[in-house]
């Protein structure tokens, strides 16, 4: 199987380096802070540091990791590591930051390599194919290597969590990494009951029957898993900081809608609310004023509706977990290592498109574990189809310089051609046949993209300037994108359930 | 009359499905065997393609790919960023929009040459004056007359790079996917290998640093030649002259493949019968794109104001030469002027026999046996003669079997010639060379290890010197990532001795006497990086470095000459040697 996924990597990395002097958001000055905070500060003041706005707000493992980092970028540049030299980026610090994320990403060439032999031989090319979309996603190119974050690193760890999960005898090592990886980022605890349904059934349970409990995996499982966590938590607990940790992991504070509308379903209801207000008193329905202002301002904070309900933190967390619930049920009739990426899959979904305060760098969490299993069949793929356009057009307004704007396009444009046209290509005929109609939305769907990105980069500002209804643009893409995250949604419900 | 066809048909088929397998055994190991796989990673990348993929769906990933590598090259610095007073070629770029837009055609070649002059043919200063207009629509103050010298804004610098990169997409890339194509179907190249030629083509190091790092211009320059090498292919001999005399009329630098051009048209009105009305065409034509392209600059030189204009600037050396006497309120006189000047300016015979430090001949011998002790004009005429030595034995061959397939060794031959010997040579120069001689990977047999070794060698060695150069421009981690890329691609060192390895023993792996010199080359590259990284320079000679590598790129472009003049003779050789073959059997 030609290109390997090891020559792809190396010349993506040939082309992550050329992008070191790229646009670089607040993130790569968060990341640095805490490379300063946690090298020069004792580690029970890690989380009550406040010099700089973007405190530490990951979980301890992370900051370790980060402590780790610090070690060597002693050698790159030590002013760095300095806690007062906020928005500190001489060119040791960008080449030693961005590296470090081309670097770690290696964790996740060593898990799609993992992924493909797991694989039986003769659906191997399959895997191969998904394990070069995702190494190649554009999802991770432009969060990772321009944006700034280490989402190469973490997916890798979740990959080779999945991976262990395919077999009986690593079940154990799944959970263990997983354990791992929510103490270094807990946005995947959104997966979380995916992981517990399955490992519960498979590892802790006969597989033959649940009324045959295996009480020395269970007690394997969970000593691993509280020794973990013990380990993580448990020097922050004994100075009684944990309260504190919460405060700095889970800030409620924030508005339902992120300052850019991830493509959710709160994006559909706050367009549907700004088109009704001019509605409003034909219909007779009562306008807040106060919310006339502030939605398409996007200002982080309480978003408000003028015409429609307001949506309660209650709300969001009980529909997450309505629609998280649904797929584990079918898990736990039937636990098998495709339904239960699956099951993440949608546990993405529901927590993505139903969550308070999402943020559009979440759709990856959606993407991933679906690329796994997109070439299961064509229904699958028919699926995934206006996802990967969605999802990735939907990152677009991340990067906003010009001279970022051909590489986020190109690059995106690349890989949907690219992989849209290999996996049609290869996906396997289905066993039950599909839904015509899906198919024909699917194109229309990606067609309508085109005219989309021209107005939103170019003809919006050629008509209205810079300064003028900037959240135009904002507000179609992700309307948009929406649209296409919900439209695959409903389609991978089917799929799922029908398999 | 139908029989004979069908009998035919077969025969050619045949032989076509022999050299099929013939071109790509050097692309697949182990063919026969059952496991096949690349020879070289980029034959991996394309490897899914083999058994044919739509052109519509290969060329728009390819074209993309390598646009996205040269957008990643532009981000990083450009020829004197933050250098002032008079920064760079991206300034000297620069200025010419801004003059162009602003001022009458009378002043562009007049207008304060202390600062960056107008010093390019007339086709770059209408190129500037179209980009100059565009830009202003987007900022007017990029381009603000006298106001604007020096700018540095990112905007400004984003705007610049595109310049580049469309120029480059509207020119040089078709003319090379065109010219690829109809060059592959000649030498019954199969579309694979043809592919794989077209992404090893378009990844050439040295073009993607200049243009895209220290901003030039040279892809334009380089693809209407490539496009005249295109319409010769195709027969069209008269839309090659036109081709090139826009090559010539956008970067004098075309000068360098200009004694092949001529020889090669004079040979094809002459051989096998002289025709004497083609070559009256040829010249006609010529002389018309000529007129074409000075058209626009005579008439800006026409009327009072523009006179008053040229009149007020230093008269051009080459007027006062002239042994007419014209009345200095004429129009006539304005217009030769005006011409006089935009070649005073073109070519400037003021200056020494080489700029700075270039790995030809000339400044390697002055290392050793100084030169400034010779009178200017000697010298000059020194490097005519030795120029003329050099180019002597190609533009003969070439006028002798005016034969499309001989063309590419010729041109590279000869570019070599000039580049080693001529006067004036920049560093950067090495582009012109390099690009007829990278286009033989796309011949018959030209990915095989032999070829390939050859062209891929060349590359890395133009690319390594301009090390200094791009150093300069804060381009060194571009320089060490697009060179690496394409060695990694095409299997050569640093990254794989594969090449050279004895393996199989296939006769186009190539010879023992090949190996021991790149493999010298090769090394004496790394260590010249480790020295220049970690050793300082010996004091009191701070150059110590750049003359050392000047002096293993002269040595290797000798060589790169010899081969290019070797492989010409050979292949002409050959094609005397079937065609008496021929000639008995009939």
């Amino acid at each position: 199987m030609y290109p390997t996924l090891t020559q792809c990597a190396i010349v993506a990395t040939a082309f992550k380096i050329l992008l070191f002097p790229a646009y670089k958001s607040t993130d790569f000055e968060v990341h640095r802070n805490w490379l300063a905070i946690t090298h020069s500060l004792p580690v029970k003041e890690w989380y009550y540091e406040k010099t700089s706005e973007w405190t530490l707000d990951y979980p301890p493992f992370f900051a370790a990791f980060e402590w780790v980092l610090s070690q060597l970028a002693r050698y790159a540049d030590p002013a760095m590591l300095v806690v007062k030299n906020l928005n500190y980026d001489s060119w040791q610090t960008i080449y030693f930051q961005r590296s470090s994320v081309i670097v770690t990403e290696l964790v996740l060439l060593y898990a799609l390599n993992k992924f493909v032999k797991s694989v039986p031989y003769p659906s191997q090319h399959l895997a191969h194919a998904a394990s070069l979309s995702i190494l190649l996603s554009p999802g991770l190119f432009i969060i990772d290597h321009i944006h700034f974050q280490y989402n190469g690193f973490l997916y890798g760890i979740l990959i080779l969590s999945i991976v262990w999960a395919r077999k009986q005898s690593t079940l154990l090592y799944s959970g263990i990494a997983f354990a791992v990886l929510l103490c270094l980022k807990h946005i995947y605890l959104y997966l979380s009951l995916a992981y517990f349904v399955y490992l519960l059934r498979v590892y802790c349970l006969d597989p033959k029957s649940v009324f045959r409990p295996r009480i020395w995996n269970a007690i394997k499982l969970g000593m691993s898993v509280t020794t973990v966590f013990g380990l993580a938590f448990g020097p922050f607990a004994s100075w009684g900081q944990l309260l504190q940790l919460k405060g700095r992991l889970f800030p409620f504070s924030r508005g339902l809608c992120h300052a850019y509308w991830a493509p959710n379903v709160w994006a559909i209801y706050s367009f549907t609310d700004r088109i009704l207000i001019p509605f409003a008193p034909r219909l007779g329905l009562p306008v807040n004023d106060d919310a006339l202002s502030s939605v398409t301002r996007g200002l982080v904070g309480d978003t408000s509706f003028a015409v429609l309900p307001e949506i309660s933190k209650e709300h969001t967390f009980g529909l997450t977990l309505i629609f998280q619930l649904l797929p584990l049920i079918k898990l736990w009739r039937r636990p098998n290592p495709d339904t239960f990426i699956g099951a993440l899959t949608l546990c993405g979904y529901a927590s993505f498109l139903f969550g308070w305060h999402v943020h559009e760098k979440a759709v990856l969490l959606i993407i991933i574990p679906f690329g796994l299993i997109a070439l299961k069949d064509r229904r699958y793929f028919s699926a995934f189809r206006p996802l990967a356009v969605a999802g990735h057009v939907s990152l677009f307004p991340l990067l906003f310089t010009a001279a970022e704007f051909p590489l986020k396009t190109i690059y995106t444009l690349f890989w949907l051609i690219l992989f849209l046209f290999v996996f049609d290509r290869i996906a396997p005929v289905p066993e039950r046949p599909r839904i015509f109609l899906v198919d024909r939305f699917s194109l229309l769907y990606i067609t309508v993209s085109i005219p989309l990105i021209v107005y939103c980069s170019l003809v919006h500002q050629l008509i209205f300037g810079l300064e003028q209804y900037q959240f135009l643009p904002l507000m179609f893409t992700s309307s948009y994108s929406a649209l296409g995250v919900v439209g695959s949604w409903v389609g991978f419900m089917v799929v799922y359930f029908t398999a | 009359m139908a029989p004979p066809t069908p009998a035919y048909r077969p025969r050619k088929k045949r032989k076509s499905a022999a050299l099929f397998t013939n071109s790509n055994s050097s692309l697949i190991v182990g063919a026969g065997e059952g496991k096949s796989a690349p020879t070289f990673p980029l034959v991996s990348f394309l490897w899914g393609t083999r058994t044919g993929v739509s052109q519509w769906l290969l060329l728009p990933l390819v074209l993309m790919t390598v646009g996205l590598f040269r957008w990643g090259v532009s981000l990083w610095g450009y020829s004197g960023f933050q250098v002032p007073p008079l920064h760079g070629d991206f300034e000297a770029q620069r200025h010419w929009m801004e003059i162009t837009v602003h001022l009458p055609l009378s002043k562009w070649y007049t207008y304060d040459l202390q600062y960056w002059g107008l010093d390019y043919p007339p086709l770059t200063a209408y190129h500037s004056w179209l980009l100059g207009n565009i830009g202003s629509v987007f900022d007017p103050t990029w381009f603000a007359l006298d106001a604007s010298r020096g700018l540095e804004d990112p905007l400004l610098k984003a705007f610049m790079r595109a310049t580049v990169i469309i120029s480059e997409y509207l020119v040089y890339i078709p003319a090379i996917v065109t010219f690829l194509r109809r060059y592959a179907r000649m030498q019954a190249v199969p579309v694979w290998s043809a592919s794989i030629a077209l992404s090893a083509i378009l990844l050439q190091p040295a073009t993607i640093l200049i243009d895209h790092g220290h901003f030039q211009f040279n892809t334009v320059m380089l693809g209407l030649f490539v496009a005249s090498l295109d319409a010769i292919l195709a027969g069209r001999m008269l839309w090659a002259c036109i081709f090139f005399v826009g090559a010539l009329g956008f970067k004098q630098m075309a000068l360098y493949y200009a004694p092949v051009m001529f020889a090669f048209l004079l040979g094809v009105c002459i051989f096998p019968r002289i025709r004497i009305l083609r070559l009256l065409c040829i010249s006609l034509v010529t002389i018309a794109a000529f007129a074409v392209l000075l058209i626009p600059l005579i008439l800006g030189a026409t009327g009072a104001e523009a006179r008053k204009n040229l009149t007020s600037a230093p008269e051009p050396p080459l007027l006062q030469a002239l042994p007419i006497e014209l009345d200095q309120g004429s129009s006539s006189y304005a217009i030769l002027f005006q011409v006089t000047q935009v070649i005073h300016r073109i070519f400037p015979f003021s200056r020494g026999l080489f700029e700075d430090k270039v790995a030809n001949a000339w400044c390697a011998i002055h290392t050793f046996y100084k030169l400034h002790r010779f009178e200017s004009d000697f010298l000059k005429r020194v490097s005519l003669g030795a120029t003329l030595v050099s180019i002597s034995i190609p533009c003969a061959i070439i006028f002798r079997h005016p034969r499309a397939s001989l063309l590419l060794p010729a041109f590279a031959t000869v570019a070599w010639g000039f580049f080693l010997f001529s006067f004036q040579v920049h560093e950067k120069s090495v582009l012109l060379p390099l690009l007829p001689m990278t286009l033989l990977i796309a011949g018959d047999g030209g990915l095989d290890k032999n070829t390939r070794s050859w062209v891929g060698w060349a590359n890395m060695l133009g690319s390594w010197t301009l090390y200094p150069l791009l150093k300069r421009d804060g381009l060194r981690v571009p320089y060490f990532v697009i060179t690496c890329l394409w060695a990694y691609l095409l299997g050569l060192p640093p990254t794989s001795w594969q090449i050279y390895s004895h393996q199989d023993s296939s006769d186009a792996s190539p010879h023992e006497l090949t190996r021991v010199i790149h493999s010298t080359f090769y090394l004496a590259m790394f260590g010249w990086h480790v020295l220049e990284a970690f050793v300082s320079p010996p004091p009191g000679k701070p150059d110590l470095w750049v003359v050392l590598n000047v002096l293993i790129g002269a040595g290797g472009f000798g060589i790169s000459y010899l081969w290019c003049l070797w492989r010409l003779i050979n292949q002409s050789w050959r094609m005397d040697h079937r065609a008496e073959v021929q000639k008995k059997r009939k």
